[in-house]
């Protein structure tokens, strides 16, 4: 029956300095593995839309302008997206991987949390909102 | 002439706003140890001001059921009763401004009369929590107030004075922390019931009472309230200091043995977890009285065996 | 003219809102001075339609809603769910991936412990304890970091295996981590076995025998503490634990400070497991293909989560979204031992008895509908 059991956890502490992380004065190294902003290969991407499918948060989404000719614009919402790196292993092609040094993504207002990812002129199509031509298909019967 | 003096010694120093800003500035360097012994940064040195001034403005919300005039007056009386008991206490080394014959006991009971303020306070709104802290504040006042005074009384009895600068006049040449071991120990424990530091901090548990007797106050009223806590705090480590560790007689020896007692009761504080009510009130009948009474055993015989 | 007052019982709310509750949920105390005489309980808070939910998102997508049940036991809800579809769509996940999973669930039982420990100090008003001993959670939460790339939530599950591989370097990371955190629960043992004022707030409050806590259900590391022999790692092994196998630990005692012995003793047992499933880890692939469609069948499952049995039911209807899956948390079978056991005890011991279960709200929110001679009535309203 001992009183005062962290007497040595106290003493030893007095003389030491503590050990909060001064953020944002000080900064530690992230770890390798950390899973942060999203980015995206557009050369090996095919357009099979897998990464929207499965996301559980649905942050990703696909625009497919032309399959054959590989004109694809991906809009990722940051706001949405819980980081947890199911796209990057959905995807069959690889195309996908989270950055781990950009995860302070912090921002004041919601426009700033929608990145579009793709050719510019492709992406002013989608974002203006105009028709997307889409796959190519046979013209309507007479 | 002596009445404007008076009234600078009662508002500016060494009684009013610098005992104010004093109890503010002990009540962080509290703070600061306790986080430093647990390994964390603590809070910046203008912490409590802060919270001070927050608090003054912010709104009164006097709840339902409760008498308005007591709500808004116990804290001043407290804080009142505060501010009086350190007229006659050595505040900074400098001769207290007034004395009589028996001022010990009248500081010692307008300490009491904080206590007894806040427990007013609780049992005053129709809170259950305030109730319940009412209750286990009253139930410790009752329990560490006779041990408390007794060890108190133990230097005044080898000093031969109820008045409480001619017991510092004498303890300045005899350092009773090591005629009076035990009583110095009963004294320490006591000044932490008192103040209601942890381990005796049923009163005001947070996990389980929410706030104690203090649930109900917001804006001016907790603000007085903690200030009244922070005089109450420099005002027990001065009559500590200056019963038991030979005396205070300048500044200097004033702050480096008051701090240097904050030390030794901030130890305390982190190394102990807290007590149930009923738990404390057995220590301290149990053993705080039979300690201090143990301590008047040996003083009578050692005054018996000198004369 | 004299005023009848009618003496109406004090009641003490504890919650939703309280210092004392990490969560919300509600208890009423009623309390004669400073015992209580009479306890009772309401839940559904931290409601959020999980079970629902689960049926209009495809099978990938439910793992990570069904992470997100619980913020410290996330891994072993994301492990039984996966355990569960793989077995729907009769496929084992390779050997390395399920002792990849386990673990991972035992770092996740030292991290759940360390922060109980913490918890019931700071309700106990030991604030030194939890400060330090949330200090140490620290170290194990950054080995997580490392291995799985996030602090909580791991998202370390896929259907059919892991994504996250352990290389050397890796597991020199967690060995070094993992020392550190020995010496200091052998500390934390000494402090909570032999520090007099601590244990007069443990020993002897929440006293539970070993035949109240067969009746009234109790699970984990809570009924282990009154003598209860079940541990579902060893009755009926899952994943890889018939190849890692883990020692019961059970106390006799019934009392807080028993619960606090059986889970420190557990964090030993973690820490020899993780040696001895890094010492061993087989070789071979991380994943295998899963169908996107189940065929229809169902199946339950049964898995010790840190605070103790959780169970899991899951049925397919061929498409590729689930039929309907029912989670059946562990929180919500020790919750009727608090209302029975803090009858008698003072007021100062509720928090701590209620912290001694280690409750997790937000996990045992589900609805339960009782039909009763055609009377249906909600397991929230009976009280």
């Amino acid at each position: 029956m001992k009183l005062g059991t962290m007497l040595s956890d106290v003493t030893h502490s007095f003389f030491r300095r503590n050990i909060t992380q001064k953020y944002p004065f000080e900064r530690f190294e992230t770890p390798e593995r950390l899973r942060g902003h999203l980015h995206w290969d557009s050369e090996k991407c095919t357009g099979c839309g897998m990464c929207g499918t499965d996301c559980p948060a649905a942050a990703i989404k696909m625009h497919v302008l032309d399959k054959k000719a590989k004109r694809f614009v991906m809009e990722y919402h940051i706001d949405r997206c819980t980081f947890c790196a199911q796209c990057v292993h959905s995807c069959n092609q690889d195309c996908l991987s989270m950055q781990n040094d950009v995860w302070e993504l912090a921002a004041l207002n919601r426009d700033q949390m929608v990145v579009y990812f793709g050719d510019p002129n492709d992406v002013i199509i989608v974002q203006e909102g105009l028709p997307e031509p889409g796959p190519e298909c046979e013209p309507a019967p007479e | 002439m002596e009445i404007i003096l008076d009234f600078l010694r009662l508002l500016i120093f060494p009684s009013g706003l610098f005992l104010l800003l004093a109890g503010l500035l002990y009540e962080w360097v509290d703070r600061k140890l306790l986080a430093q012994l647990q390994n964390r940064i603590g809070p910046r040195w203008f912490q409590p001001i802060a919270d001070i001034v927050k608090l003054m403005g912010k709104e009164e919300v006097i709840p339902d059921g409760s008498n308005k005039w007591l709500f808004v007056w116990l804290p001043i009386a407290a804080l009142a009763g505060g501010l009086t008991a350190a007229l006659y206490v050595p505040i900074m080394g400098i001769k207290p401004a007034f004395n009589f014959t028996g001022d010990l006991i009248v500081t010692l009971y307008l300490l009491s009369l904080l206590t007894l303020c806040m427990g007013l306070a609780g049992s005053n709104t129709m809170d259950r929590y305030s109730l319940l802290g009412a209750t286990r504040t009253f139930t410790q006042l009752f329990s560490y107030e006779a041990p408390f005074m007794l060890a108190l009384l133990g230097p005044a009895l080898v000093a031969g004075s109820w008045q409480i600068d001619k017991i510092t006049a004498y303890t300045q040449n005899h350092w009773l922390i090591f005629t009076q071991p035990i009583g110095f120990i009963v004294v320490i424990i006591g000044l932490m019931g008192k103040l209601e530091l942890p381990p005796f901090d049923a009163p005001e548990a947070e996990t389980e009472i929410v706030a104690g007797a203090l649930t109900e106050y917001s804006g001016r009223g907790l603000a007085l309230f903690r200030l009244g806590k922070g005089v109450e705090m420099v005002v027990g480590l001065t009559l500590v200091a200056a019963f038991y560790l030979g005396g205070v007689s300048n500044p200097v020896l004033f702050l480096v043995k008051t701090l240097a007692l904050l030390v030794v009761v901030a130890v305390l504080q982190a190394v102990l977890s807290r007590l149930r009510i009923d738990q404390t009130v057995g220590i301290w009948w149990r053993y705080g009285a039979l300690l201090v009474l143990v301590q008047w055993l040996f003083m009578f015989v050692g005054q018996r065996l000198t004369l | 003219m004299e005023e009848i007052i009618e003496r109406k019982p004090f009641e003490v709310q504890v919650g939703p809102q309280h210092p004392a509750l990490k969560e919300p949920g509600n208890f009423q105390f009623t309390v004669d001075g400073e015992i209580v005489t009479k306890a009772s309980v309401r839940l559904g808070y931290a409601h959020r339609g999980i079970e629902k939910a689960a049926e209009e998102r495809n099978w990938i997508q439910n793992i990570y809603l069904v992470e997100r049940i619980c913020g410290i036991c996330s891994h072993i809800h994301a492990m039984t769910y996966c355990l569960a579809v793989e077995h729907l769509a009769n496929i084992q996940a390779p050997p390395r991936a399920q002792a990849i999973r386990v673990l991972v669930a035992e770092l996740e039982r030292i991290h759940s412990h360390l922060l109980w420990i913490g918890v019931t100090a700071h309700e106990a008003g030991f604030d030194t304890l939890f400060m330090y001993s949330w200090r140490d959670r620290e170290t194990i939460m950054d080995i997580l970091e490392n291995l799985t790339g996030n602090r909580v939530n791991y998202s370390a599950n896929l259907l059919g295996g892991v994504k996250i591989d352990v290389d050397g370097e890796q597991k020199t990371g967690i060995l070094k981590g993992i020392e550190i955190l020995e010496e200091r629960t052998k500390h934390y043992l000494n402090i909570v076995t032999t520090d007099v004022f601590f244990l007069q707030r443990t020993r002897g409050v929440g006293k539970m025998t070993q035949r109240q806590a067969e009746v009234m259900g109790a699970v984990g590391p809570t009924a282990r503490a009154s003598g209860v022999a079940r541990d579902v790692r060893i009755e009926s092994p899952y994943g890889a634990y018939d190849e890692f196998r883990p020692n019961l630990i059970i106390e006799q005692a019934g009392d807080l400070e028993a619960r606090f012995i059986v889970r420190v003793k557990e964090l030993f047992e973690s820490y020899r497991l993780v040696r001895e499933v890094l010492d061993r880890l087989p070789e071979g692939e991380l994943s295998v293909r899963m169908p996107r469609r189940i065929k229809p069948a169902e199946f339950a499952i049964r898995v010790e989560a840190p605070r103790g049995e959780l169970f899991y039911f899951v049925k397919s209807n061929g498409t590729d979204k689930p039929e309907r899956v029912k989670v059946r948390t562990p929180t919500i079978c020790n919750m009727t031992t608090v209302v029975k056991l803090v009858v008698g005890h003072q007021l100062a011991d509720v928090p701590m008895i209620l912290a001694g279960i280690d409750p997790c709200f937000s996990c045992n929110d589900r609805m339960v509908i009782v039909r009763d001679n055609r009377k249906i009535e909600t397991i929230e309203s009976r009280r």
